[in-house]
């Protein structure tokens, strides 16, 4: 079979470039620690019609040492983060005197300090979700039955919503929540 | 209409086709399949303009009066976005692959179709199930988008619709099939020509890729939404889907193909740069397409790393074939371009840019090159935690899909149509005007997507419904699309006129012929590329490796299988 000269020389450029992308993959694998999202081990499947253990009560847990732990359950149309404070009381208290009447009144608040380092499991109760923090390169697709899991950094201060990234249904563009990174 | 003329001599079902009109049987067989997937078309088509209206904050805010957009004849975003979906991935793309494949098959061997009647019976049988499908979405009982992930539940007849086209395109491959088989038979020793050549490889591929959904359809979703099973596993169901959905845009990506290896050339008055390892490309695309689906399920959790990382490194190896067809189209321009007078670079302007049949071609390959470089930033799974379900992907394969597979397309319809109408082209002008809208909107639309999905804007979402979130970063590039998006409806209007006219209004009789070639290569390739035997048994084998383990660990009787359905229905 004939490959003209150029065209050798141009399968070697192909064969070069792809190795050297692939290369740079395993070094952010392998040096720079990027992880996808998983199922830890021991839990693969859950049922997500009788959620328990953690995700019987879903929330932030401080484990120390900046170190935190995230169950929040994805159902439609809400994430359930465990948490008392929502869109609404948040939004009121931050501007006194102004009356929140958003469809997604009722969406939860959950507040880390800045600097700490929060481990998300997500499961569904339902169908499937979709799980992305702004600006903090998290997220999972969320299925019921399995747990996905990432950590993250929260190094600055603000407001940074999660977002439902999956179509769930009616509702799907009302399915988000806002983390509150505080300043220590 | 001239008829055919039989020739005598040992080649008994050799046919004179006619150059500049079609037979009977071709008319009415093609005939049928390009009009459907063009009136699918242009139904799907008109929803996207819409949907970025209507995700632009401008748009909304200042002639929506903050109530959004409306979507046209759906009311409902999602339904309006299953539409979109359905009917030009789906629907536009298969019927117009099958119709061009008949067409391409016959034609390039010379011989008519095998069997009419089971040509017949795959049209029939993709037709039913158009019919059921569109009943389910009109209805509003089939609000779950192209990729219908269990367990939200459409109405059974969307699932029975889709199995059903997906069937009645195994009948056409088989056509197909048997026809080469018959050119083989007659023809011992002969090469085939590349575009059959390609047309039987992209069917080999088809047919195994879609087994997965068919399985995921039949056992999973059909019975679920019957109420014969209860539960059902979402990771399982995403599993058979992608097992299916890239090859499917390798699916629609082959005839594009096609047009640039065996046709363009054709219309360029040059000869293909290099056959055989235009044939290896095919064959690499053929076996390379469909162990690289995990990277569409980077961050689900029920599939291990190492899974995901062995697919990212397969889908780097089928961005050879395109690679090297990039090379191989490259160098037959730049014959076409020193031929037309051009040098070392001004060959690149000296193409035939005023011609729509080439210029669509040019336009989908330079649109290709975004996609093909968005489509390597996908399939690096660290970059695609920052990306998967954005609006960055929606970019991404609106240059593929919508730019180079649909251009592509329609170069190809600007000289078929005509030829099964009998009509000349009803006007060039409007034709290329239609040609570089469409690249220009897709561009900007490409490029607002894209931006706005790396600043987190999520996909399939209804930004202009009461209640979402929008951050002010995206603000800029929602509305860039919406500019995009007004481009490319101009555009779709001339789509239509162009059609339209070509069909009722242009008198004047065919003056392009099909730019079908008929001989196979000067010098032949390998004997080896013609074993479909051995292919078929890698592609078995290499899918049995890559896809084996994923669909073991994602298979538990006891433990997964607890999801009940939900209807995804309701509004």
């Amino acid at each position: 079979m004939h490959i003209d000269q150029y065209e050798r020389y141009w399968i070697i450029i192909i064969a070069a470039v792809l190795g050297a992308f692939f290369a740079a993959l395993l070094a952010g694998l392998l040096i720079f620690g990027v992880r996808l999202p998983s199922t830890p081990g021991a839990d693969y499947f859950v049922n997500p019609l009788a959620l328990d253990a953690e995700f019987g009560a879903p929330g932030l847990r401080d484990m120390g040492n900046g170190q935190y732990t995230a169950h929040i359950i994805a159902q439609m149309w809400s994430f359930d983060l465990g948490s008392d404070e929502t869109y609404k009381t948040y939004f009121e208290s931050k501007n006194p005197g102004t009356t929140y009447t958003g469809v997604d009144a009722s969406n939860q608040v959950m507040r880390v300090p800045a600097g700490s380092r929060v481990t998300f499991s997500i499961t569904s109760r339902d169908v499937s979700h979709g799980f992305l923090i702004e600006r903090h390169n998290a997220n999972i697709q969320v299925l019921p039955g399995h747990i996905g899991q990432i950590t993250v950094q929260f190094n600055h201060a603000g407001e940074y919503r999660i977002l439902c990234h999956e179509y769930c249904g009616r509702a799907h563009q009302q399915m988000h929540a806002l983390i509150v990174v505080e300043e220590v | 209409m001239e008829a055919a003329q039989p020739t005598s001599g040992r080649e008994t079902t050799f046919i004179k086709f006619p150059a500049l009109s079609m037979l009977e049987s071709e008319r009415s067989l093609i005939g049928i399949h390009i009009l459907v997937a063009l009136a699918a078309l242009s139904i799907g088509l008109l929803m996207g303009p819409f949907q970025t209206f209507r995700r632009s904050p401008f748009v909304t805010e200042t002639l929506g009066g903050g109530q959004g957009i409306a979507m046209p004849i759906f009311s409902y975003y999602y339904q309006a976005l299953t539409v979109h979906g359905v009917l030009n991935a789906l629907v536009f793309t298969t019927f117009f692959i099958v119709g061009f494949s008949h067409f391409v098959t016959q034609r390039s061997l010379q011989r008519p179709l095998a069997s009419m009647s089971a040509a017949w019976a795959a049209f029939v049988l993709m037709f039913v199930g158009l019919l059921l499908a569109a009943f389910a979405i009109i209805t509003n009982q089939a609000n779950v988008l192209f990729t219908f992930y269990a367990p939200l539940l459409a109405h059974w007849t969307f699932y029975l619709g889709l199995a059903l086209v997906i069937i009645g395109s195994w009948v056409a491959a088989a056509v197909t099939f048997m026809t080469y088989m018959a050119w083989r038979k007659d023809n011992p020793g002969k090469t085939v020509p590349l575009a059959v050549f390609a047309i039987v490889a992209n069917y080999i591929m088809w047919i195994t890729a879609s087994l997965g959904v068919a399985i995921e359809v039949v056992t999973m979703l059909l019975p679920l939404s019957l109420g014969i099973i209860a539960t059902t596993d979402p990771q399982v169901a995403r599993i058979l889907f992608w097992f299916f959905g890239h090859p499917l845009v390798y699916f629609w990506l082959i005839p594009a193909y096609v047009s640039w290896y065996t046709m363009l050339p054709k219309q360029l008055g040059v000869p293909l740069f290099s056959d055989s390892v235009g044939r290896a490309a095919f064959l690499m695309l053929m076996i390379f397409s469909i162990p690289v689906g995990v990277h569409h399920l980077f961050v689900d959790p029920g599939i291990s790393e190492l899974a995901k990382i062995s697919h990212s490194l397969m889908t780097f190896i089928v961005t050879v074939p395109s690679l090297l067809t990039a090379f191989n189209i490259g160098a037959t321009l730049e014959r076409a371009g020193r031929q037309r007078g051009g040098n070392m670079i001004s060959w690149v302007w000296k193409q035939p840019w005023s011609n729509p049949l080439v210029a669509a071609q040019l336009c989908g390959m330079l649109l290709f090159i975004v996609g093909g470089i968005t489509g390597i930033m996908n399939a690096s799974f660290t970059l695609n935690v920052a990306l998967h379900n954005t609006t960055w992907v929606v970019g991404h394969f609106h240059m593929t899909l919508a730019g180079a597979v649909t251009l592509t397309y329609f170069g190809i319809a600007y000289w078929l149509v005509p030829l099964i109408r009998g009509r000349r082209l009803f006007s060039s002008k409007l034709a290329l005007a239609q040609i570089y809208t469409w690249f220009a909107g897709m561009l900007l639309f490409g490029a607002g997507m894209g931006r706005a999905g790396i600043d987190g804007a999520t996909r399939r979402t209804d930004l202009g419904a009461p209640g979402v979130y929008i951050s002010d970063l995206w603000v800029p590039w929602l509305d860039l699309t919406a500019l995009g998006g007004l481009v490319l409806l101009i555009s779709s209007v001339l789509l239509y006129v162009v059609l339209v006219g070509t069909w009722f209004r242009s008198t004047e009789p065919v003056e392009t012929e099909a730019p079908i070639a008929t001989e196979g290569p000067a010098s032949s390739p390998p004997a080896l590329f013609e074993r479909w035997g051995t292919w078929i048994a890698i592609i078995i084998l290499s899918n049995v490796i890559m896809w084996g383990p994923v669909l073991l660990q994602g298979l538990d009787f006891v433990n997964g299988f607890l999801v009940p359905g939900q209807p995804g229905a309701a509004r």
